[in-house]
């Protein structure tokens, strides 16, 4: 194919979404709010998988004391602690320092109505050397007379990559449903751009033009539409993720990813599938035509 | 010369059970300028669209520039078609373009250099004598210049063929002759003409070959000869009158006898007096006469 009989189809397609324009409005707004829609799953799916792995990283097991043990003998277990061959330290946590911990996270008014009832316990918070050998030290730190239950930031991560993996399934079928909806869509624009020029189609087909010729400008057409829509949607998320992320971290103190560090991200993969979903719009719906000849195609 | 168009043992039936071509076999020289003629529902848009391979014969063989069509596969028709241009009778043009841009688009749509179309659209806008409408849109221009524009369409990516399917059934009788008039000029310079018409007038006029299919058969191929404008207006000799009832003749004869009979200052004062029944068997009188003279 030459280059200049391409030039003139491009700004055919061009043409198309600007004459179409109502439709092609519709089609974009219906790929912004998927693609946004996509985008903030995966985002938030990120996120999770961010938290995952910092928690993953601290390896600090806190090990629970029953509430009956005086302060005295919770020295004595720190001691049995730190005796196993695993364990590198095992530092002393108190419930007050736990819950003035827990008012700094979630703020005071909750434990407003507790007053003086402190309801956590006392606690060490161990490091391990060797965390392949996480069970067996766990079950040694049980047998220690005193000691109530052991929880790990390693059962918290294994919860959040649960969660994650959730997310991530939720998020699939979400992009898959969106995309199926946004192709459904932006063909039918497209669609109508062609029965509009049905004529045009019907006369480039007798004077001999090949199925290529006369897809590009509907291809085009649905590119175009699918690269406003990403465009759009990323300055959409932009906005839409700052105003969440600053709701998320007011509530709770976790550190979530700046829009920046993924912003080349989210844009590279809103353009690659706004051009995707519009190309492949625009390749679906003059099939149609492309097999009918003559008057067919203008529906006579 | 050699064959440009071959149908050997041709038969298309539709889906829908219509018989549409009936073993038709034919050949059309390189070169030459056929009319297709015969009742709508005959078959000769089905041998249009065979020729452009917008169908396929259900039997038989067709070669079109020495291409057998039928047998053609779909991604080779495209390149079939530039050989050919296609004129329609509902002319089929963009009205959103101007007449310019009409032409253009055939040239564009199978790829050609912008250089080229400047170039080739000028000079066919010429042909047809368009250059001054150029920027017009279609609407604002008559029938025949629509025509005349769908034509130059046609003629734009230099065919070997002309395919016009009913080219003057919009279009007044004056702008008929015109566009086949020009037609002629274009197959004067070489190019193979197929026109479909139902107008007998039209094809008379030029002396060219006349295919005529009936019922999906080609019942007739000749070539008519030229008929001048007098004689196919004022030639009446083939009516025959039939004879006049008696009672009709004889009213006749009684009114003559009594003109005869009367003085001519009566005749001249009874005149407004005269029947309806009279005034019939005058002019009929008239008429017989007359019709006596031509033969």
């Amino acid at each position: 194919m030459r280059m200049t009989g391409f030039s003139y189809l491009i700004k055919e397609g061009f043409k198309n979404v600007w004459n179409n324009r109502i439709m092609s409005i519709a089609s974009v707004c219906v790929l912004i709010s998927c693609l946004v829609l996509t985008g903030s799953a995966v985002l938030f799916s990120m996120n999770v998988a961010n938290l995952v792995d910092k928690v993953s990283d601290n390896n600090e097991t806190t090990v629970y004391l029953k509430d009956e043990v005086s302060k005295v003998e919770a020295v004595y277990i720190g001691r049995d602690i730190e005796k196993l061959k695993n364990v590198t330290e095992a530092k002393y946590f108190p419930k007050e320092e736990a819950l003035a911990d827990f008012k700094s996270t979630l703020g005071d008014e909750v434990f407003d109505n507790m007053k003086n009832d402190n309801p956590l316990p006392d606690a060490f918070k161990v490091t391990m050397d060797d965390l392949s050998k996480y069970d067996s030290t766990v079950k040694q730190i049980l047998k220690i007379n005193g000691v109530d239950k052991i929880t790990s930031q390693k059962e918290l991560a294994r919860k959040l990559a649960s969660i994650n993996d959730l997310v991530q399934v939720l998020s699939i079928a979400i992009v898959l449903a969106l995309g199926v909806i946004s192709l459904f869509i932006i063909s039918n624009t497209i669609r109508a751009t062609m029965h509009s020029r049905r004529f045009e189609i019907s006369i480039m087909k007798s004077v001999g033009a090949t199925d290529s010729f006369v897809r590009i400008p509907f291809v085009v057409e649905g590119m175009v539409i699918g690269l406003i829509s990403a465009v759009l949607s990323t300055a959409a998320l932009f906005f839409l993720y700052d105003l969440l992320m600053e709701i998320v971290t007011s509530l709770i103190h976790v550190a979530t990813i700046p829009f920046s560090s993924v912003f080349w991200f989210v844009a590279g993969s809103f353009i690659l599938a706004g051009l995707v979903i519009g190309a492949l719009s625009g390749f679906i719906s003059i099939r149609k035509y492309l097999k009918k000849e003559g008057n067919e195609i203008l529906g006579w | 010369m050699s064959n440009i168009i071959e149908f050997k043992n041709v038969s298309k039936t539709y889906d829908s059970g219509t018989h549409a071509l009936n073993n038709c076999s034919l050949n059309i020289e390189k070169g030459e300028f056929v009319f297709i003629v015969g009742a709508s529902g005959a078959g000769k848009s089905t041998f249009l669209k065979l020729i452009m391979h917008e169908e396929t014969p259900s039997r038989g063989t067709i070669i079109v520039n020495g291409t057998n069509v039928s047998t053609l596969k779909r991604k080779k028709v495209p390149y079939l078609r530039r050989n050919m241009g296609i004129v329609f009778q509902d002319f089929r043009l963009i009205d959103k373009m101007t007449v310019y841009d009409n032409v253009a688009f055939a040239m564009r749509a199978i790829g050609a250099r912008p250089s080229a179309v400047k170039k080739r659209v000028p000079y066919i806008l010429n042909l047809v004598g368009l250059s001054h409408k150029a920027q017009n849109r279609p609407s604002e221009l008559s029938g025949g210049e629509q025509q005349r524009v769908s034509l130059a369409r046609a003629l734009v990516n230099n065919p070997s063929i002309i395919i016009a399917d009913e080219p003057t059934g919009n279009i007044d009788p004056e702008m008929s002759y015109e566009i086949i008039g020009l037609l002629s000029e274009i197959n004067a310079q070489g190019t193979t003409i197929l026109v479909v018409t139902h107008e007998h007038q039209l094809v008379r006029r030029f002396n060219k070959r006349v295919i005529e299919i009936e019922k999906g058969k080609v019942i007739s191929d000749t070539k008519e000869p030229v008929i001048t404008d007098e004689e196919v207006e004022f030639d009446d000799s083939k009516f025959e009158l039939d004879p006049l009832p008696d009672d009709l003749a004889e009213a006749i004869e009684q009114a003559e006898r009594a003109v005869e009979e009367t003085p001519e200052e009566e005749l001249s004062q009874s005149a407004p007096e005269t029947t309806e029944e009279t005034e019939e068997a005058v002019s009929d009188e008239s008429e017989d006469k007359e019709a006596q003279q031509c033969e």
